[in-house]
């Protein structure tokens, strides 16, 4: 249901944590995440997973010791492959969350704060066109007119996943205007931008943690079908491409990138999933999948 | 507010919505999008000739004039040629558009269906063993991806190495017995993609009603289970039912064919978008954009003059 959130009990990030861990679901969505987060770190740093690409061994080798997916087409490590793409998927994750997370708050902040009003009105009526465009066609618009960036996915995405953050922040800061607080700083003669950012927005702090789980997922999610498309991962090796390759692999029997593609996927979303449930419930705010 | 200036005030803000995508699919597509006067042009054109194709295709008459003629053309449904069939691209979508809706319809219904009786279920058995099953089960089903639940199934369902009983790919539909040979399977894809979503959804909405107060008293009367369920609860639920409805469809038939469609080989407007989207053909890519949410936008007016008319109470939200 598309609630909005009640205004939470003020929840610092210590005792957010322990409601966390109060639960199963919670605990092992935090417990997953990391460990996904460890193995995307030392891939980044070159620890592990660098030889992916390395096509020493025959082709269509089947899973054993040596090869525990079998190998690809070029000989590839499968697992490798998969290990590896788990800093695509990161870095996906993380680069769409922060910029929708960043504009989301920022617009649905300052229609928020001039509502009613013109502001309100047009930044209502940019998330009104850009949500009446269903958005694997708004990302295949970007990707046309970027003429095959390697960005147009990101920027695609983030067009697409802001507006579900301004529209749960700009409730919330409508709400939060009428408080003492913020009368206080206007007596003051706070300017308005200088109340909105740092007054008024950090309290919206733990719905914008509850959407970036939720766009989180939906980032990964979507890379997966645009490289399927094949408007997504261009240079490199994610889930989604691996996923795309094994759509015409499995018709000859061969299952090897399908089962570690979606087992790792399907391990990290239900992290997050299990995180942001956790999470939901804790702070009673009911998050907008985009 | 009076109903001339509700009606009046959702008319305007309808037409500012269809400038704004319109015009974005403009900026995208045509504006920014690839210069394409070498594409019909020979080996060494002259000059004379490179201006030709240009002046034909528009690149030499000022901004507004081109959004102009790109409306022109929209509310005409005179939408040019394919790039790479050079069918008309308003007869390939009327071809196509149907073999979509057969396709995904019957699962978008009994994904929604099953969603509102497990969503129901799960409400009144809140906090139970039952509910947290079909919520656990929800949220593993939203962390598989489509592309995974669809590869699945075919492997299950088409290929020597599961049961083997459809067809992997292709559509040759003439009746009832060829139409369920060639669309269970995608079906099936949908409603499993969707189902989980659904009930999340629809629990919360029948969490929400069977908090209030004549549910209590219904209960307090003694009245059965059964006439609480669907007559008290699911009845009061059907405005948000209603809205996730209609508000999907566009969604669901655009973004749900495009990925069976493109799976499993169906000729339908999915299969043609994803061509278009994979060989860059301007034509068709923005038609489809431009005409979908053209009816996104129709469709939102429709359900807000629809609720208006229904219950007169409903003011600007």
């Amino acid at each position: 249901m598309n609630r909005d959130p009640a205004f939470s009990r003020p929840h610092g990030p210590r005792s957010l944590m322990r409601g966390l861990f109060r639960t199963g679901a919670g605990i092992s969505g935090f417990v997953i995440i990391s460990g996904f987060a460890l193995l995307a770190m030392a891939t980044a740093a070159g620890a592990i997973g660098s030889e992916w690409w390395q096509t020493s061994a025959g082709a269509w080798q089947g899973p054993g010791a040596e090869h525990w997916f079998g190998t690809n087409r070029l000989g590839q490590d499968i697992f490798a492959r998969a290990v590896y793409s788990t800093q695509t998927a990161f870095e996906v994750g993380i680069l769409v969350t922060i910029a929708s997370t960043l504009l989301g708050a920022t617009l649905g902040g300052l229609a928020g704060w001039y509502s009613p009003g013109w502001l309100d009105e047009s930044i209502l009526w940019l998330k009104g066109v850009l949500d009446s465009i269903p958005f694997y066609l708004l990302i295949a618009a970007i990707a046309y007119a970027m003429q095959g960036s390697p960005w147009a996915m990101h920027l695609g995405m983030t067009a697409a996943f802001w507006t579900g953050t301004a529209r749960l922040v700009r409730g919330e800061v409508i709400r939060l205007k009428e408080r003492e607080f913020v009368a206080a700083a206007r007596a003051i003669g706070l300017p308005g931008p200088l109340i909105i950012f740092r007054h008024v927005l950090p309290n919206t702090f733990n719905i914008l943690l509850v959407q970036a789980t939720l766009v989180f997922v939906a980032a990964i999610k979507t890379e997966v079908i645009l490289s399927f498309l094949g408007i997504g991962t261009r240079d490199g090796i994610s889930w989604g491409v691996m996923l795309a390759e094994s759509s015409q692999e499995v018709l000859a029997g061969r299952f090897g990138n399908f089962l570690a593609a979606s087992g790792f996927l399907f391990v990290l979303l239900m992290g997050f999933n299990l995180l942001s449930d956790a999470m939901q419930d804790e702070l009673d705010i009911r998050g907008q999948t985009a | 507010m009076r109903s001339g200036a509700y009606i009046f005030r959702k008319l305007v803000s309808a037409f500012a919505l269809l400038i704004g995508v319109t015009f974005i699919s403009f900026l995208l597509m045509v504006w920014f999008g690839p210069d394409l006067t070498y594409q019909s042009l020979g080996k060494n054109p002259t000059a004379d000739q490179i201006s030709e194709v240009r002046r034909q295709l528009g690149y030499d008459r000022p901004f507004m004039e081109r959004y102009g003629a790109f409306l022109g053309q929209l509310a005409t449904l005179d939408l040019g040629h394919s790039d790479s069939t050079g069918e008309p691209v308003s007869r390939l979508m009327a071809r196509t558009l149907p073999v979509s809706l057969a396709l995904v319809l019957p699962g978008f219904l009994i994904g929604n269906l099953l969603g509102i009786l497990l969503g129901l279920w799960s409400a009144w058995q809140r906090g139970s063993m039952t509910d947290r099953f079909i919520m656990g089960a929800s949220v593993a089903g939203m962390s598989l991806s489509f592309l995974v639940i669809i590869i699945l199934l075919q492997v299950l369902l088409c290929t020597p190495w599961g049961l083997n009983l459809f067809p992997a790919r292709g559509w040759s539909v003439d009746g009832l017995s060829a139409y369920l040979y060639y669309a269970t399977v995608p079906t099936l894809s949908l409603v499993l993609i969707t189902l989980g979503y659904n009930t999340r959804f629809y629990r919360s909405v029948m969490v929400e009603e069977l908090n209030r107060e004549h549910i209590r008293t219904a209960l307090a009367y003694g009245k059965r289970t059964r006439a609480i369920l669907f007559t008290h609860v699911l009845k009061n639920s059907l405005a948000p039912i209603l809205t996730r409805l209609l508000f999907s469809i566009p969604i669901i038939v655009i973004s749900g064919s495009l990925l069976l469609e493109s799976y499993f080989g169906i000729p339908g407007i999915g299969k043609v978008t994803y061509d278009a989207i994979t060989n860059g053909d301007q034509p068709v890519l923005k038609a489809v954009v431009s005409l979908t949410a053209v009816l996104f936008v129709l469709v939102q007016l429709a359900v807000d003059l629809a609720y208006r008319w229904v219950d007169p109470r409903v003011g600007p939200s």
